[in-house]
């Protein structure tokens, strides 16, 4: 029976969010975004409740990631910090991980390594405890996604996706994700933005969006489905308009299901799940304005997505209330299945 | 000499002039190049808006900062965006203005406005820059267009750039850096058979000039006159020729081959030459869509610093790079940011600018100018007395009435001026 997610409450949150995680109990939500902080929030079933934020990042706080099954949380800034916290605690701590944008982090199944990506081109693989420097691949391109699995599966901006056995230093296989890459004019169009394995590693998906036009994107969301053993393209599904945009967070519910959210031209986005054999989601939710991320809660039946205020954009200088110079938010929707 | 420069940047400049710059030293190119002493433009128009802080005016780590870091340029104490390495190298060649605030904040009309250096409205469209240089300074001894445009897509020639002055002052464009089509003499054809067709032409010229306007003559007659110098001088759209290090110099990119044939136009004494590239209006996906086009511009304009430099060019050529505006410090839903004239840059080199200077400073936040504000008025006064033309006494003659050349109520930036 497919879930049918209803809107609990929402949250104020002051900043822009683009990526958000649950710890592996639960009880608390990182969210990262436009600023260099990661922020915190305790969950109880029907609120969440701000906690301490960690502070020391720079430019951005780009990524999140909780171990499986025990509270640290590793994060990264889009100067290049990686850092493993409990809490606020910091455990371990690398300044310069990557050399600038640090774009995403991937934890391994058994949670012993993570592995980070970067507009620097770099792979990167760590122990988890320590932050010890395990491998590292240099690509060819920024290098746009990775998840692990029983490899490291990682995508750059021409789409290019390549499975790596970072023991034995070996390419396992090759994707083509071109279909999520364009070059207009100057500007490389790099529309992946997640990889996902499903049927426990025996299908990747390469979600984002297809490119059309370059400086002000409309595009399609767009979800590749690979089949890993042959790394043939087996699907290609698109939903909405080009208006829609990117797919920028795609998790797994425990039912099989899969929830993605999708921002695109300022007021428009979604959230909706589909099965991944179908053609067509059957869930779609359009009242929230672009989404960039959806936080799964590890018992399946409540998850957040944060959007964006509806009236985010605009040219010169819009003035709020208070006369000051208008900034965006990210509301946080709670939901319930 | 720059009091700013250091023995580094010395070196620095002999090294890219040693491995960059000899290929072509020994070419004709370079002695036209050095015999020819006119002032000469060359003006980059990022279209769409190029966002200031991701280039030229970073606020790294701040609220509407964005996730790039800033690296150290030339000069001490000077920051660009990490987009920029090799332009960072060469600020001690740069005039940085961080004080833009213009008026507009719509592509349709802010292009025109930048364009024509938004003068007091007197119900005559005002030309562009290039248009008002080629009508000043006129052709300059190669006899060239004086003001051409390289562009993606379409050439073609535009009248309506030259405004009030006449269609003879207009922009040939020149679609993807290539020659009109058909420029050259077929070849069955023969000189003889060339020159008894355009005795013809003129003798029908002369009888089409007794039933019209005297500009549109001239501008009908200017277009013949352009094409046989283009005949002449064909080889100034041929960069195959170049060297292939120079190529990848430049980068293979649009921007970067039309960058090229830009400095091979220079190079034959082109007066005034603009180079488009379009693209630049980034509402959605801002931070990746710019650290994919500025690294190609940041390669492109600094070989170009470099080559100039290296030629001896720069000392006669005055180079302004700008868009119609800035991008907003806010970022929308979409990852994008929007159309911002409120406090933006734009960077010169070259003839009669002063180098190694930053000029204005906005706030911590970028959202507004913290120094004097600068409108493009005060640019237009700027570049035309870089250029030697006092832009408070030298006037414009629209069919007998005398139009100031740039706005009456502004003033050139003193400290931009060598």
């Amino acid at each position: 029976m497919n879930l049918e997610p209803k809107q609990i409450a929402e949250f104020k949150s002051e900043h822009q969010i683009s990526a958000a995680r649950f710890s592996s109990d639960g009880s608390v939500l990182a969210t990262a975004g436009y600023e260099p902080v990661v922020r915190r929030w305790q969950f109880d079933g029907k609120t969440l409740t701000p906690l301490p934020s960690l502070a020391g990042f720079h430019g951005y706080s780009t990524a999140i990631a909780f171990q499986p099954k025990q509270p640290q949380l590793f994060c990264a800034d889009s100067w290049g910090q990686l850092r493993c916290c409990e809490g606020e605690k910091t455990l371990w701590q690398h300044d310069t991980a990557h050399d600038g944008w640090l774009r995403q982090i991937a934890v391994s199944p058994d949670g012993s390594r993570i592995a980070t990506c970067g507009k620097d081109q770099f792979v990167r693989v760590w122990e988890s405890a320590t932050g010890k420097k395990l491998a590292e691949h240099q690509a060819s391109e920024d290098v746009y996604a990775l998840t692990i699995g029983e490899s490291i599966v990682f995508g750059d901006m021409r789409g290019r996706i390549e499975s790596w056995d970072f023991d034995l230093k070996q390419k396992l296989r090759s994707f083509d994700g071109s279909a999520l890459y364009k070059l207009d004019r100057i500007q490389d169009l790099g529309g992946l933005c997640v990889l996902l394995l499903i049927d426990g590693g025996k299908t990747l998906l390469a979600a984002g969006t297809t490119p059309q036009n370059g400086a002000t994107p409309q595009s399609i969301p767009t979800i590749l489905h690979f089949d890993c053993a042959s790394g043939k393209l087996a699907k290609t599904f698109t939903h909405g308009t080009n208006k829609e945009g990117y797919i920028h967070d795609l998790v797994l519910h425990p039912t099989g299901c899969l929830m993605a959210v999708s921002a695109g031209t300022p007021g428009s986005g979604m959230l909706f799940l589909t099965n991944p054999a179908d053609p067509e989601p059957f869930h779609v939710n359009t009242q929230m304005a672009n989404c960039h991320a959806l936080a799964l809660h590890p018992e399946g039946k409540h998850f957040v997505v944060t959007s964006t205020n509806r009236d985010s954009n605009g040219n010169g200088k819009s003035l709020a209330k208070d006369g000051q110079y208008k900034t965006n938010s990210s509301p946080l929707h709670l939901f319930e299945c | 000499m720059n009091p700013l420069c250091t023995p580094r940047d010395h070196t620095f400049s002999r090294r890219s002039f040693l491995g960059g710059g000899l290929s072509w030293l020994a070419s004709p190119v370079l002695a036209e190049a050095m015999k020819q002493k006119d002032k000469q433009v060359l003006f980059v128009w990022l279209d769409g808006g190029m966002s200031q802080l991701e280039t030229w005016d970073p606020k790294p780590n701040t609220e509407f900062g964005g996730p790039f870091r800033s690296i150290k340029t030339s000069v001490p104490g000077v920051h660009f965006c990490e987009l920029m390495p090799k332009l960072a190298k060469q600020m001690h060649k740069l005039c940085v203005v961080r004080s833009l605030c213009t008026k507009d904040n719509a592509h349709s009309s802010g292009v025109d406005r930048i364009q024509r250096g938004d003068p007091k409205n007197r119900g005559v469209p005002y030309p562009h820059f290039g248009a008002g240089v080629a009508k000043l300074l006129g052709p300059g001894s190669s006899g060239l267009p004086p003001y051409v445009w390289i562009k993606p897509g379409s050439g073609g020639f535009r009248a309506e750039d030259a405004g009030f002055l006449g269609p003879k002052y207009g922009s040939l464009a020149f679609g993807d850096g290539k020659p009109p089509e058909n420029l050259l003499r077929h070849p069955d054809i023969s000189a003889d058979q060339d020159a008894a067709r355009n005795e013809l032409r003129q003798m029908l010229d002369q009888r089409f000039a007794k039933q019209r306007e005297k500009r549109v003559v001239e501008a009908n007659a200017s277009v013949f006159d352009m094409a046989e110098k283009l005949m002449a001088r064909a080889d100034i759209f041929d960069t195959t020729k170049l060297p292939e290090r120079d190529r990848d110099r430049y980068g293979r990119h649009d921007f970067g081959q039309h960058m090229l044939v830009a400095r091979q136009m220079l190079e034959a004494g082109v007066r005034f030459v603009k180079v488009t590239s379009y693209g630049w209006d980034t509402h959605g996906d801002n931070f990746n869509a710019h650290a994919t086009m500025v690294p190609k511009f940041d390669q492109a304009f600094s070989a170009m610093l470099e080559d100039l430099e290296a030629s001896g060019l720069l000392k006669n050529t005055l180079v302004i790079c700008l868009s119609e505006f800035g991008r907003t410090p806010r970022i929308n839903g979409h990852v994008g940011r929007d159309h911002w004239p409120e406090a933006w840059s734009i960077a010169m080199a070259g003839h009669g600018v002063n180098h190694g200077l930053v000029i204005g400073e906005t706030n911590a936040r970028g959202t507004e100018v913290k120094s004097q504000a600068h409108d493009i008025g005060a640019l237009f006064h700027t570049w035309y007395h870089a250029l030697g033309i006092d832009s408070h006494h030298v006037e414009f003659d629209n069919a007998g009435q005398p139009l100031p050349i740039a706005h009456d109520d502004m003033l050139p930036i003193k400290e931009a001026l060598a």
